[in-house]
């Protein structure tokens, strides 16, 4: 029996944990704060890399977001990035809900087919750009080689403006659709096994086990897969990159590669930085949607 | 059912097993269709990129990742610790503030980053490439390693000092070990992000401290069209990946979410 430890003893305890805690948060300070005012300066700039006067030149403040507001080509990047987040969350938290209920079964060889699933999530994001580059482009791509014996004539669909979004919404959802699939498995393996034993005894059908104790009981699981491929989807870079460079026109460049181009191709560092300031405090706030959702702040106040 | 699962299986991972093929194909082999299924595999890709510049910019993936993993964990983890013991307030805004530096979009920090490097004459060195990738990994170490302390008794520490032992020790030497299999797996997932990072290098190298995935793409940009070496260099990038998410499977959600879900 250990008996209560002593004031020292907390008062000891405190200290270590003030000394182990300041480096992290000094370092934090330096690496992510910092950066995130000098973009927040940036930002009330005209700063333009072509125009050295310009780096520190505040006469104008809200000029950048003033521009926010009436750039069409902004406005499209955002319309763009909705339907691209909408789609790919979507379809993602469909297929990986359906692949776990699937999987969600006692057996040698699904145990081993989830680690099969997982292997898009984890491959690096510029490979797994590089494999749809292959398969949407016609000379070299199996998926044309088959619509070719066919005899369907497909055009290459990252070139098509009908097609061009809807190749990175599938290639996107192959990538991620994992990931929804571990978070709803992880939480079905937590599912209490009475409640599934009792609703059988009482004759229930799998679909009506599905639908009435399953669905519910991972419904905040979802919620949270979703919001954290929502924010992802606001990053979405390599693909663009590579497969589409924000065309044909701009029909699939959403605001993060649209804020890439304006401050590294055109160097417009100022704009891109009102435009990017815009971006992140929508990824705090989503982020802070989900600590409340998942409880970490009430836990540590 | 089990049959629809190996199926749905193989069509998930063919347009992965197709690049990979590729890897291994002649020219000629790669535009053939339909593709033998037995056709000579070549070596030669691979061999043109190991005597290519791509060798020096696998090296510099390898220091800037093993690096920055490093010294994520010698910042971070005290930090984790101390934070799963923590009962004042504020627990709730370092959370956040965690949490929103690992989602923030890449660009947020590359402006920044950019714009100070060229002053500080960082940019394409590989310690402006490390400083950067402790955006991300020092966040996913210490929010990755709190849980697994929470799960650790308080009495350890506290029979330890009755010991005689120091705190610092009491760390050390009983709950440093206590969480290997954790610090394990968050080692891994630093490395991994860092490898992985396409974004960051984009922008900050050029040349000297360009790494692999910047590499590859760059074949594409300027060699044209090489497709059996693009097929080789992804081949390369991705192989490291293959094997160590393998390793930590059991802890990708974990990684991911930092323990958005609990047991």
């Amino acid at each position: 029996m250990i008996s209560s430890p002593s004031a020292g003893f907390s008062r000891a305890q405190h200290r270590f944990f003030a000394f182990c805690v300041a480096p992290s948060l000094a370092v934090l300070a330096l690496i992510t704060l910092l950066p995130a005012l000098y973009l927040l300066a940036t930002s009330f700039t005209q700063l333009s890399l072509t125009r050295p006067e310009t780096q520190w030149d505040f006469s104008q403040p809200l000029e950048s977001y003033r521009q926010l507001l009436s750039d069409s080509r902004l406005h499209n990047s955002v319309w763009v990035q909705i339907k691209l987040s909408f789609w790919t969350v979507l379809l993602q938290l469909l297929i990986g809900l359906l692949l776990a209920l699937l999987l969600n079964i006692r057996s040698r060889l699904l145990e081993a087919l989830r680690t099969v699933f997982l292997i898009p999530m984890v491959l690096p994001p510029i490979v797994v750009a590089i494999i749809w580059k292959v398969i949407y482009t016609p000379d070299i791509s199996p998926m044309h080689g088959i619509f070719r014996s066919l005899g369907w004539n497909v055009p290459a669909l990252i070139t098509d403006p009908n097609w061009a979004l809807t190749s990175i919404i599938i290639a996107d959802t192959w990538e991620w659709f994992p990931f929804t699939m571990l978070m709803v498995l992880a939480a079905l393996q937590m599912m209490p096994q009475e409640l599934l034993d009792a609703a059988k005894v009482d004759g229930a059908s799998p679909w009506q086990l599905t639908r009435h104790i399953t669905l519910p009981f991972i419904r905040g699981v979802l919620l949270v897969a979703g919001l954290f491929r929502l924010i992802d989807s606001i990053k979405a870079f390599p693909l663009i990159f590579i497969l589409t460079d924000g065309g044909p026109g701009s029909l699939t460049e959403v605001t993060n590669y649209y804020s890439y181009l304006q401050a590294f191709n055109f160097s417009f560092l100022g704009f891109s930085s009102a435009i990017t300031v815009a971006l992140l405090a929508a990824t705090i706030a989503l982020s802070w949607l989900i600590v409340r959702l998942v409880g970490w702040g009430a836990k540590i106040d | 059912m089990q049959t629809l699962a190996v199926v749905l299986a193989l069509l998930a991972l063919a347009p992965f097993l197709w690049l990979l093929l590729m890897s291994f194909k002649t020219n000629a082999e790669i535009f053939r269709f339909p593709p033998r299924l037995l056709f000579d595999a070549t070596l030669a890709n691979y061999a043109a990129l190991w005597t290519s510049e791509f060798r020096n910019s696998f090296a510099n993936s390898l220091i800037v990742s093993v690096a920055s993993t490093v010294l994520s964990l010698v910042i971070g983890v005290p930090a984790a610790y101390a934070l799963s013991r923590w009962t004042g307030r504020g627990g709730g805004t370092i959370t956040l503030w965690i949490l929103a530096s690992r989602m923030a979009p890449p660009i947020a920090f590359t402006i920044p980053y950019f714009l100070v490097y060229r002053h500080l004459e960082l940019l394409d060195t590989l310690t402006g490439l490390i400083v950067i990738y402790l955006t991300f990994n020092l966040s996913l170490v210490i929010w990755m390693m709190r849980p697994f302390y929470d799960q650790l008794p308080r009495s350890l520490e506290e029979a330890a000092w009755i010991d005689g032992a120091t705190l610092w020790q009491g760390f050390y030497r009983i709950i440093l070990p206590l969480s290997g299999p954790g610090l394990a797996a968050t080692a891994i997932l630093c490395f991994l992000f860092a490898w992985n990072d396409f974004f960051f290098a984009l922008i900050l190298t050029r040349t000297e401290a360009m790494t692999a995935p910047v590499a590859v793409v760059n074949f594409m940009n300027y060699e044209g069209w090489e497709w059996g070496r693009i097929a080789a260099g992804g081949t390369m990038i991705m192989l490291p990946v293959l094997v160590f998410s393998f390793v930590v499977r059991r802890y990708l959600v974990h990684g991911l979410t930092g323990g958005a879900l609990k047991g």
